[in-house]
């Protein structure tokens, strides 16, 4: 198993299970939460090297738990990759202006998305 | 009111036409006014040189008259002298020489008579009859000059004397009526001067006025029409010109300015609501895009990924754990399914938004159709746990004539609405009919909505809340259809909920088209 974490916010189930069969198949080592506020409570206390976050979710949406992130000094280095169904170039742009440091779309396209992961990890090593 | 307002509503308002008659009468009056100044002048001229010519006249003829009066005397005094002496007779031709002389003296007299008026009329009558009289003895003398017989008085004592007097009081009668006479028209001559100077003078400087103030007013109105029409070019089309301050063309021209103004804005108003409305139907269309775009994704991000995981699996050689292995594929099946609602449902609502979707009326029996919907979704039950309720009056329930295929989809969203929703609960499917009305009601005791949440969830894309799709399923497009195929059925939707009590969706639908009876 590898040293680092990947924490995965996803509400929705199915697409979580999936994800997480998946990238535990590639050799991570996953957390999950469902919505934002779990997600910065898991980045605590879990210090995941990097996090795979849906945008559209329950309490706290992605967008706002990205940003407060990047205002917490705990955990503001930790890289998130955006991961969302909004497929448009504004969706894109917005993702990134909340501090995320990549984005991918659902569909997954999951060779892309592991190469992003392991950039992300590469970076901050 | 302001003082300027007091001002400007005592200012007699006069059309521009208004202003050039008054302009030209003004003028012509004036014009008048000087031309009949002047004719009086050049009258009372003529009359007074007819005067002159009148005294000189007059005058000459008291002169002739007087010098004729005093040769014919002296001759009478010498011949009378001579008879006396010579007693020689006179002749024929001297005779005739005298008479003629006398009745000279007559014609003389005659024509002064026709000069002068009723005031020197007693004075001539004097001198009339005093010299008739006196060339009457006259005559006389000359009638008995050859007549020895007859003692000759040359005149009787007092006749020439009055003669005499008579002739210089009616010169001097004549002398002081010409002399007042032309005392009266030189006043006039000096006044009609005066009023021609002075009117003149006067024409001169009204003409002036008025033009000055023709051209102001014009000039102000012609102003105030232009700051308007520029205040409209530079776009500020809330002004007003001051339509009161001018009558006639002017203030027409204000009011056309004013109403092409008022016009202009509507335009305006109407094109920018226009322009707003078809940006938000493009910004609309684009937020449409975006969520069918994210809808279509989220299903297929579960059928591309449990295909690929399941197809890495396989090529694992690692055993396949068969009851894993049919669950990823019901997943698969499920979202599969779920994609191709969300495509006939986009289909259906756009078929609806560009007037697509046709109404097929039948006449059916609203009773059986209900019975056989609940019957076909009855699977839908289980999955939470769910029990039917279903209250349908027979006793009111008739046929009715409508679109079977519509109110079908329509009761079939509300059902697997209530069954996703709910848990463990209740879904009731009630219907009754009035005289043309079917009443459809959908009752569920699951997770209801707060006010909010009802107030969008007609709305395309829109369910309760973002993520409700992925946590029960659902495009966010039943409802809305739903009620578009209510609208077009000509019936309604309404929806009473409250948060953890439940749901009803209640469908009012006319019985027959408002054109046709209810077939029997």
């Amino acid at each position: 198993m590898a040293d680092h974490l990947v924490l995965l916010v996803e509400d929705n189930e199915v697409n979580r299970n999936m994800l997480v069969r998946r990238l535990q198949r590639a050799g991570h080592r996953v957390v999950t939460a469902g919505d934002g506020e779990a997600a910065l409570l898991a980045m605590r206390t879990e210090r995941p090297g990097v996090v795979l976050m849906d945008m559209n979710l329950p309490v706290k949406d992605g967008w706002t738990a990205c940003l407060e992130a990047k205002q917490d000094a705990a955990i503001c280095d930790i890289p998130v990759i955006a991961l969302t169904a909004h497929a448009m170039e504004e969706d894109r742009n917005r993702a990134l202006e909340a501090g995320c440091c990549d984005y991918a779309t659902k569909p997954v396209d999951f060779p892309d998305l592991l190469k992003k992961l392991s950039a992300q990890l590469d970076a901050t090593r | 009111m302001r003082p300027a307002e007091a001002v400007s509503q005592l200012r007699p308002r006069l059309s521009l036409r208004g202003r050039l008659y008054l302009f030209s009468g003004a003028i012509l009056i004036l014009f008048a006014i000087n031309v009949g100044t002047s004719l009086w002048g050049s009258f009372a001229r003529n009359e007074s040189s007819l005067a002159y010519q009148e005294a000189v006249t007059t005058a000459q003829l008291t002169a002739e008259l007087e010098q004729n009066l005093q040769k014919q005397r002296q001759q009478i005094l010498v011949l009378a002298t001579l008879r006396g002496t010579t007693e020689e007779p006179l002749d024929a031709t001297a005779l005739d020489q005298a008479r003629t002389d006398i009745e000279i003296i007559a014609e003389r007299l005659r024509q002064l008579g026709g000069f002068g008026g009723e005031e020197l009329e007693p004075y001539y009558r004097r001198l009339h009859d005093s010299t008739t009289a006196l060339l009457g003895e006259w005559q006389q003398f000359y009638d008995n000059y050859n007549d020895q017989a007859t003692a000759q008085d040359v005149e009787s004592a007092l006749s020439y004397n009055n003669t005499q007097q008579h002739l210089q009081e009616l010169d001097q009668r004549q002398s002081f009526i010409a002399v007042q006479r032309a005392n009266a028209i030189d006043r006039t001559i000096t006044l009609t001067d005066q009023i021609t100077v002075v009117g003149f003078i006067s024409s001169i400087a009204i003409t002036l006025a008025l033009v000055f103030a023709m051209i102001r007013s014009t000039n102000a109105s012609l102003t105030r029409m232009k700051q308007g029409v520029e205040r409209f070019g530079s776009g500020d089309l809330t002004y007003r010109i001051d339509e009161q301050r001018d009558a006639g063309e002017i203030g027409d021209l204000a009011r056309t300015f004013n109403d092409m103004s008022s016009k202009l804005q509507v335009a305006i108003e109407e094109m920018n609501t226009a322009r707003a409305d078809a940006d938000s139907a493009n910004a609309a269309k684009s937020m449409f895009l975006a969520n069918v775009s994210h809808e279509l994704r989220t299903p297929l991000n579960a059928i591309i990924g449990y295909s690929e995981m399941l197809q890495d699996e396989l090529g694992d050689g690692i055993e396949i754990d068969r009851e894993q292995f049919h669950h990823d594929l019901a997943t698969i099946i499920f979202s599969g399914k779920q994609l191709l609602t969300l495509i006939n449902d986009i289909l259906d609502l756009s078929k609806i938004e560009t007037g697509k979707m046709q109404v097929t009326r039948e006449v059916f029996n609203p009773a059986a159709l209900l019975v056989q919907i609940c019957d076909a979704l009855s699977p839908l039950l289980s999955q939470n746990n769910n029990r039917l309720v279903l209250d349908i009056d027979k006793n009111s329930m008739r046929d009715m004539n409508s679109d079977r295929g519509k109110l079908q989809q329509i009761v079939t969203n509300l059902f697997s609405n209530a069954c996703k929703f709910t848990k463990e609960g209740d879904i009731t499917v009630s219907a009754s009919m009035t005289a043309n009305t079917l009443i459809v009601a959908v009752a569920d005791t699951g997770i209801g909505m707060t006010q909010a949440q009802q107030a969008r969830v007609f709305e395309a894309f829109m369910q309760a809340e973002s993520n409700t799709g992925l946590k029960y399923g659902g495009t966010g497009l039943g409802l809305a259809i739903v009620r578009e195929f209510c609208t077009m059925l000509g019936g309604d939707i309404t929806l009473e909920s409250e948060p953890n009590q439940g749901s009803v969706f209640r469908v009012t639908l006319p019985a027959a088209p408002a054109s046709a009876p209810v077939a029997a």
